[in-house]
């Protein structure tokens, strides 16, 4: 997003794709605020760095939104998880959930633009969240820990 | 993104049906670009040969197994998938897969498998950044898979 090109490249298909990217970075920090909590002490700095990835992130695309002439959506107040957190593995488990969910985002964001910068921003929101997305799939246990096809609906 | 991704899927089976069968073998593109090779054969044949990096490097280290297996697993099912999309834009071309280059005999080891899936990583990267809409989705998840795996066995 540092470099999203001319900005009269990115369409609406692309502004919309970015929406439903904020979105998905809007409810990752709301998932990594709440299983901060319930993390074991040994997980606390990986879920912090991987929050603070996220705020990069959706700055990134709020900034991108505003530059082209569009109002990057809010986050809502809660989201809801698939399922309760309770403690360590199940708070991994919806780390799990928001950063497959935003991987799929930017996937999208990846097929919805031909703006060579955005495109290129996009393909590494991606890889990053596949690094993240394989930590906490290794957490929970679910192979392959790396997603084959990151992001594929 | 589930809906969306499913409903654009649906809407390229559909124009697939809708399309005379004349225009079936027909590319999308001039004819200057039908005598490019499709930059996705190379994508695939790197897969392949990722794959039977792994594959040497775990007869040579039966120890690496647990650690390579799945990028093997993941290679695979890449190399498959990149020849399904080039079998849908040229469904006439006989399917003739180069074979994986032989695996460097001087050097069957996890750094090897570690540069090739970097380089297969940043070649599909590359690719992602000029394919078409409905090409370039596979791609990049190939090259975020491979560039994870590069990563995580650094």
């Amino acid at each position: 997003m540092s470099s999203p090109g001319t900005s009269s490249t990115i369409d609406p298909t692309a502004a919309a794709a970015l929406q439903d990217a904020l979105g998905a970075e809007h409810a990752a920090l709301w998932v990594y605020s709440l299983i901060l909590a319930f993390l074991p002490a040994e997980q606390l700095d990986r879920a912090r760095a991987d929050e603070q990835a996220h705020r990069v992130l959706r700055g990134a695309v709020e900034q991108t939104l505003t530059q082209i002439g569009t109002r990057p959506v809010s986050a809502q107040p809660a989201y809801a998880t698939p399922k309760p957190v309770t403690d360590g593995a199940s708070a991994a488990a919806v780390a799990v959930v928001a950063e497959t969910d935003a991987l799929a985002a930017w996937r999208s964001v990846v097929e919805r633009t031909s703006d060579r910068g955005l495109r290129q921003a996009a393909l590494t929101a991606l890889t990053e969240g596949t690094l993240r997305c394989a930590q906490w799939r290794a957490v929970v246990n679910t192979p392959p820990a790396i997603p084959t096809f990151p992001g594929r609906p | 993104m589930v809906g969306t991704g499913a409903l654009s899927r649906r809407r390229l089976l559909a124009g697939m049906l809708l399309a005379p069968p004349a225009l079936a073998g027909c590319s999308l593109g001039s004819s200057t670009k039908d005598t490019a090779p499709d930059p996705l054969i190379a994508l695939a044949d790197a897969a392949r040969a990722d794959a039977a990096l792994v594959a040497a490097v775990v007869t040579a280290t039966p120890a690496l197994a647990a650690r390579l297996t799945p990028l093997r697993a993941a290679r695979t099912d890449h190399a498959a998938a990149l020849d399904a999309e080039v079998a849908r834009l040229a469904p006439s071309a006989t399917a003739t897969p180069t074979p994986a280059r032989a695996a460097p005999a001087a050097a069957a080891t996890q750094a090897a498998v570690q540069a090739s899936v970097l380089a297969s990583g940043k070649a599909a990267a590359a690719a992602a950044l000029s394919l078409p809409a409905e090409r370039v989705g596979l791609v990049a998840s190939v090259a975020a898979c491979c560039a994870t795996y590069a990563a995580v066995l650094a």
